[in-house]
């Protein structure tokens, strides 16, 4: 078996995943304060005022990356939940379910940060528009999946069951992410593009950019210490639970 | 016109986010590792009445 492949095998075990989850975690954590500090300074104070919004589109870059994230969560939370459904993986059942306060997280930072910028812009905190509404539907979904892993006692059921609602609202996020194309929409087409031009100014990029890597970096980090936690406590009376707590911090 | 207030407002959600999930993470896990601690405890309580003295001391 090659190196990588057994690594990864290896991390399916609750032991292995613990001593990583606690090393990597809180150095994911730290790496992204720079990163975010970094592309704040830059966003708030660097970059030109826009020549339209004035000072206003500074929102967008803490808009852009959590609503970005937003998705990309939810899509990783189906992946782990399918992976721990058709292998039986516990540990991704422990990660799917660690995804979905954060994602929830990031999708009302987006849903709020969007409506502060529409208040001064469009004149309205809030429209019924094809993308603010599917957005607000994937925060229900979000509750949906924590409710749902919250409401049945066993665990592993509990995760099942929620990894299933997440599966199923996967269909949401093209619908979200083709919104703006589909219905005539409020909310602005795609501007930024990894394959293909990209219509912000490149003044906008690198915060824009430093805010999206330091999100996710947060991200990984904050998944990890939520896995954690989650596996200690369905894992507390085995016995490397119990050799592990002399040395834990 | 200021967008002063709009983009504090914005910022703020957004840090506040990081800050309440950092905490929420750290409690989370302070939490468990108390929980793993005290069924320690209970089992290392019931492992030392199960072999303690059989006889009472005179």
């Amino acid at each position: 078996m090659q190196p990588i492949v057994r690594w990864f095998h290896q991390l399916g075990s609750p032991p292995t995943f613990d001593r990583f989850a606690r090393r990597w975690s809180r150095l994911f954590l730290i790496a992204s304060l720079p990163v975010l500090a970094l592309g704040l300074w830059q966003a708030l104070f660097v970059v030109p005022a826009d020549y339209q919004q004035g000072d206003s589109f500074r929102i967008l870059f803490v808009h852009v990356p959590s609503a970005w994230m937003s998705l990309f969560v939810f899509a990783l939370m189906a992946l782990y939940a399918a992976i721990a459904l058709i292998w039986k993986i516990k540990i991704c059942e422990v990660l799917a379910m660690a995804c979905a306060p954060i994602g929830a997280g990031f999708t009302a930072v987006t849903l709020l940060t969007g409506s502060i910028w529409g208040r001064p812009m469009w004149g309205t905190w809030w429209d019924w528009d094809p993308r603010l509404t599917t957005e607000l539907i994937l925060l229900f979904l979000y509750f949906g999946v924590i409710g749902l892993y919250m409401a049945i006692e066993d665990r592993r059921n509990a995760a099942r069951a929620a990894g299933l609602l997440a599966i199923v609202g996967v269909a949401l996020l093209p619908v979200i992410r083709y919104s703006v194309d589909w219905w005539g929409s409020l909310h602005q087409g795609q501007t930024i593009r990894l394959f293909g031009p990209t219509t912000l100014d490149a003044s906008m990029q690198l915060p824009l950019w430093l805010m999206v890597i330091g999100t996710k970096l947060w991200f990984v980090g904050s998944l990890l210490a939520k896995a954690r936690a989650d596996n200690l406590q369905r894992e507390a009376g085995k016995d490397w639970v119990q050799r592990q707590l002399g040395g834990a911090p | 016109m200021s967008y002063l207030g709009y983009v504090v407002g914005a910022y703020a959600v957004f840090v506040g986010l990081l800050v309440v999930d950092a905490i929420g993470s750290r409690l989370r896990l302070r939490r468990a590792l108390q929980v793993a601690r005290q069924r320690q405890q209970r089992q290392d309580a019931r492992r030392s009445a199960a072999t303690g003295p059989l006889e009472l001391e005179r």
